[in-house]
């Protein structure tokens, strides 16, 4: 029994670094020291680079809808490799950084596409694995 | 047979090693996941790595250039009491930032490059010579503090990377074959019971049916 139990602890592990609340990118963008806290209790530091790239992408009306980081869901059910991001405004950032069109408010991406996307932002861009 | 595999071929039992398959299967592509995005940052923070140490050993080319020129034309002795002289503090802000639930540090230096008064050596007493050596130096301080936040960051997910790769491993070779064949031999020993039953329930069938 000790290995399933090994198995939840990691499964629980797997999303302990997602925030515990997403900032705006307008937020982001006015706090001095752009940052979010996480499940576990650390802190996750935005880059200002990244922060200042996407809001040359997304339309300032739009600075409040983008909530940060942008997660990249990973779903097994969508096949290995693949992923997707909810959400209208994110989905317009990663269809914009990698020069992909978009069919709704969900983009599928896959692997080479991923490392692009993480490459670009790193700090603004954060993997959630879908245990449920 | 039932010994040797160390389950009972029970039906309880093979709901719950059902369970158990499920669960390990759904870790396993999880952590299989896990792996490849960890693989992806790695790559990705080996390539940052060679840019940022090719621009380093430049840097630190050069500032060694400098500092010959500086003890050419200002003296061995001199340069030396110069840098006793230099305040050394550099001030460095140490985060963290997440990769994949991996903290690696984000460390952010204030500009390490001084105006020469700010040194803190005599500038009549010193050369221009001296200054360049500084500069350049200082210039390699800050390549030196990015590649140190870069190394750092892939040694941590090296070290994450390879716990995941011992885990995917253990589940694929062995949890997973050993829950597959524990479960295909408790249906395999009911399907027989089943058979046997059967059996018997048709041989005591004709018996009776015999003596009637």
């Amino acid at each position: 029994m000790s290995t399933d139990r090994i198995l939840q602890f990691e499964l629980a592990r797997l999303n302990a670094h997602l925030p515990e609340q997403r900032i705006t990118l307008k937020d982001a963008l006015s706090a001095s020291d752009p940052q979010v806290v996480a499940k576990d209790g650390s802190k996750h530091k935005f880059e200002r680079v990244e922060l200042e790239y996407i809001s040359k992408i997304v339309h300032a009306d739009d600075w409040d809808k983008l909530r940060l980081p942008i997660l990249i869901a990973v779903n097994p059910k969508l096949g290995r490799g693949a992923a997707e991001i909810s959400g209208e405004v994110e989905a317009k950032v990663i269809s914009q950084v990698l020069g992909k069109e978009r069919r709704n408010q969900e983009i599928v991406i896959y692997r080479p596409e991923i490392a692009v996307v993480r490459a670009k932002l790193p700090t603004t861009t954060q993997y959630f694995f879908m245990v449920g | 047979m039932a010994k040797a595999i160390g389950v009972a071929p029970t039906r309880m039992e093979l709901l719950k090693l059902r369970q158990r398959a499920a669960l390990a299967q759904k870790g396993y592509d999880l952590l299989r996941e896990k792996m490849d995005a960890l693989v992806i940052e790695f790559f990705e923070i080996v390539r940052k790595i060679g840019v940022v140490r090719a621009k380093t050993m430049q840097q630190l080319s050069s500032a060694y250039r400098s500092l010959s020129t500086c003890f050419a034309v200002q003296g061995t002795i001199e340069t030396y009491q110069a840098a006793r002289e230099a305040k050394k503090e550099v001030e460095v802000d140490i985060s963290t930032r997440h990769v994949m639930g991996i903290l690696v540090p984000a460390i952010e230096a204030k500009p390490v490059e001084r105006h020469a008064l700010a040194r803190g050596y005599g500038v009549y007493t010193t050369s221009s010579a001296l200054d360049e050596a500084s500069r350049e130096f200082e210039k390699a301080l800050g390549d030196l503090i990015k590649l140190a936040e870069l190394e750092e960051g892939a040694r941590e997910i090296a070290l994450e990377l390879e716990k995941t790769k011992r885990r995917v491993n253990a589940l694929e070779y062995v949890i997973l074959p050993n829950l597959k064949s524990m479960v295909k031999f408790i249906s395999m020993r009911l399907d027989e019971m089943e058979r046997e039953n059967f059996s018997r329930l048709k041989r005591i069938k004709a018996m009776l049916e015999g003596r009637e």
